[in-house]
C-alpha cells in the first residue's frame, strides 16, 4: 500500500520548523544554566593519581619497544607486583569504589545536578511534543522500513493502513535530540553541557571508573611481549645514510 | 613541542607585527597557545595593545587573559611596576581569585623574597593540593635558590602524583645531568621516550647519556639510539653521526681482546663518516680538514 500522501505545507511551517528552533533555545539556556551552577569541584588526589598513573601505564604498554628490555622489565614489575605495585588492586577495595561514589556527598549531588539538568528539560519538551503535536502524520522519512517500527514512530497515529515511513512528530523529536550535537558544538563551541547522548554513554560506565581500569591496565600490560625495536633501527638508519650520501 | 607548521605561522606573524604590519592580537594569542617564551614582544605590544583604551574594550572578555599575559612578561623583563600595575587591575576585577594569587607570588618571587612567596604559595596549595603550576613554581624557586636537591625532592613529589607530565620529566632529566646522576637521568629520558617516542631529541640525549655511562652493553644501546635517532629525522641531525662514530670507536677499544664482530651493521661507521663529511662540505667547509683529521683518528 504505497499511496503517496500529501502533506500540508502548514505542516512544515507550525510543526518541524517550531520544534527545532525550541529545541535549540532550550539547549543553549541548559548550557548557560550549567554554567552558572558549575561547582568549582577540588579534585580528589587519588583519583588524579589513578588517572595520571593509568596515562602512564597507557604509554608503556604503547611504547614498550623502545626502550631496552630491562627497563621495560623493572617498570613492568614496579607497575604490577604482587605487595606495592601501582596497578594492584586488591579484591576488596575493587567493590568499594562504587559504594564510595554513592556514598560521597559531593559527588553525589554533582551527579545529581547533571542529571536532573539533563532529565527535567527533556522530559518537558516530550510532554510538550505530545500535547500539542500528537494525532497527525508531521513527516516522511526517505526510505521505507519494516513493520515492526510503527510502535514507536507512528505514536499518535490510530490508523494501522498508514506506511510506516509517514511519522509523527514525537519521532521528529528524538531525531532532533540526537541530531543537534552538531549544531551545538558549532554555536557553542566544544565544551557543551548538552551532549547528552555522550553523557548517557559515560554514566553507564561510571560506576567503577578507577579501579576496574586500573585492572585492565595491568591486565594488559601483562599481555605485553617486548619486542625490541632498536636493532632495526640500525639498518633503517643505513639505508637513510646511503640515500643521503648519494 | 612545537609543530614546524606552528613555528613558521607564529615567525611570520612576528615579522608582520615588527615591521608594522597589524596582527598583534593573533601573534598574542599564538604564543598563548604555544606556550612559547617570546617575553619581551609580549611584553611590548601587549603593553600597547592595553595603553590604548579603544583597543583594549575591543577585546571585551579577553581583556583580562591580556593582562596576566602582559604581566607574567613584565615579571621576564624584570619591569616589576608594570606587572604591579596589572595586578592591582586584575585584582580589582576578581577579588578571590587564585590566578591573582599565584601571579602575586611569581611577583615575589621575581623581587627575590622567597620567603614571602613560599608563604604565598603554600596558602595556595592549601586551598588546592593538586594545582600543578604552583607545584612547579615552588619547583623553579628552590633551583633559582641554588638549592638543587630540594629542587630534586619537591620535583619527585610532584612526579609521584602527576606521573604523567612529560615537561617534568624532562625538567628532572635535566637536573639529573647537571649534578652528573647520569642513571637517575637516563630512567627520566626512558620515561620521555615511552610517553612520546617519536621526538628524536629524547633518544639523542637518552645514548648521550648511556654513551657517557659506558660500559660495553651501554654503549652497544647508545649506538642503536643514534641509530634511531638518524632515521627519525631523516639524516639532518649532526650529533647523532659523531655519536655513531664515537660509539663504534668506544666500542672496539673496550672489546679489543674479544674480537667481536659486529654482525648487525657493518658499515654504519663508514657510512656515518661518510655523511658527515658530505655535510661539512656543504654548510662548513673551512672546517672539514678538522673534521677529517678527527674521523681518522676515531678509526684506527
Amino acid at each position: 500500500m504505497a499511496e503517496d500522501l500529501v502533506l500540508d505545507t502548514a505542516i512544515r511551517d507550525w510543526v518541524l520548523i517550531p520544534l527545532s528552533v525550541v529545541m535549540v533555545l532550550i539547549g543553549i539556556l541548559r548550557y548557560f544554566v550549567s554554567k552558572l551552577m558549575l561547582s568549582s569541584q577540588v579534585p580528589d588526589p587519588k583519583i588524579v593519581k589513578e588517572g595520571q598513573v593509568i596515562v602512564r601505564a597507557r604509554n608503556l604498554r604503547a611504547a614498550a619497544n623502545f626502550i631496552p628490555p630491562k627497563s621495560f622489565r623493572s617498570r613492568r614489575v614496579y607497575f604490577s607486583n604482587e605487595e606495592n605495585g601501582l596497578l594492584f588492586v586488591p579484591k576488596g577495595q575493587a567493590q568499594n569504589a562504587q559504594a564510595q561514589m554513592f556514598s560521597d556527598p559531593n559527588m553525589a549531588m554533582d551527579m545529581m545536578k547533571k542529571n536532573l539538568s539533563m532529565i527535567i528539560p527533556q522530559t518537558l519538551t516530550f510532554a510538550w511534543v505530545n500535547f500539542f503535536f500528537s494525532g497527525f502524520v508531521a513527516a516522511k522519512i526517505p526510505f521505507p522500513l519494516t513493520q515492526r517500527f510503527r510502535s514507536m514512530l507512528q505514536n499518535g497515529i490510530d490508523l494501522s493502513s498508514v506506511d510506516v515511513s509517514y511519522v509523527s512528530s514525537r519521532s521528529w523529536y528524538f531525531l532532533n535530540l540526537f541530531g543537534l550535537r552538531g549544531l551545538f558544538s558549532l554555536i557553542l563551541g566544544e565544551e557543551n553541557a548538552t551532549d547528552d547522548t555522550q553523557r548517557m554513554m559515560q554514566m553507564s560506565g561510571f560506576g567503577f571508573g578507577p579501579s576496574k581500569s586500573l585492572g585492565a591496565e595491568k591486565d594488559g600490560l601483562d599481555i605485553v611481549q617486548h619486542e625490541w625495536a632498536l636493532p632495526k633501527f640500525e639498518h633503517r638508519a643505513e639505508a637513510v645514510l646511503k640515500k643521503l650520501i648519494r | 613541542m612545537v609543530s614546524k607548521t606552528e613555528e613558521t605561522q607564529l615567525n611570520s606573524l612576528e615579522n608582520q607585527v615588527d615591521n608594522g604590519g597589524g596582527g598583534a592580537w593573533e601573534y598574542l594569542c599564538l604564543v598563548r597557545k604555544l606556550k612559547v617564551r617570546r617575553s619581551d614582544k609580549v611584553f611590548k605590544y601587549g603593553l600597547s595593545i592595553l595603553n590604548d583604551p579603544k583597543k583594549r574594550s575591543a577585546l571585551g572578555p579577553e581583556e583580562w587573559t591580556l593582562y596576566e599575559q602582559v604581566a607574567i612578561a613584565a615579571l621576564d623583563c624584570q619591569c616589576l611596576d608594570v606587572t604591579k600595575d596589572c595586578i592591582k587591575v586584575l585584582q580589582k576585577k576578581f577579588p578571590e581569585s587564585k590566578r591573582v594569587g599565584r601571579l602575586n607570588g611569581m611577583l615575589l618571587e621575581a623581587k627575590g623574597s622567597w620567603a614571602e612567596a613560599e608563604k604565598a604559595y603554600s596558602s595556595l596549595l592549601e586551598d588546592n593540593s593538586l594545582d600543578q603550576v604552583i607545584h612547579k613554581r615552588r619547583v623553579a624557586m628552590a633551583k633559582a635558590q641554588g638549592n638543587i636537591s630540594e629542587a630534586i625532592e619537591l620535583l619527585n613529589k610532584y612526579l609521584e602524583i602527576f606521573m604523567a607530565d612529560h615537561d617534568a620529566w624532562r625538567e628532572l632529566a635535566d637536573i639529573y645531568v647537571s649534578l652528573q646522576m647520569y642513571k637517575q637521568a637516563a630512567f627520566c629520558y626512558e620515561e620521555l621516550i615511552l610517553s612520546q617516542p617519536t621526538v628524536p631529541l629524547y633518544h639523542l640525549a637518552y645514548a648521550d647519556v648511556l654513551y657517557t655511562l659506558g660500559g660495553l652493553e651501554n654503549l652497544q644501546t647508545a649506538k642503536k639510539y643514534y641509530a634511531s635517532t638518524i632515521d627519525l629525522t631523516g639524516g639532518k641531525n649532526t650529533r647523532a653521526p659523531f655519536g655513531i662514530c664515537l660509539c663504534t670507536s668506544a666500542i672496539a677499544q673496550v672489546s679489543k681482546g674479544r674480537n667481536r664482530e659486529d654482525k648487525e651493521s657493518p658499515e654504519l661507521q663508514s657510512l656515518a663518516a661518510t655523511a658527515l663529511e658530505k655535510d661539512y662540505k656543504q654548510r662548513a667547509a673551512d672546517k672539514l680538514g678538522l673534521l677529517t683529521s678527527a674521523l681518522r683518528s676515531m678509526k684506527f
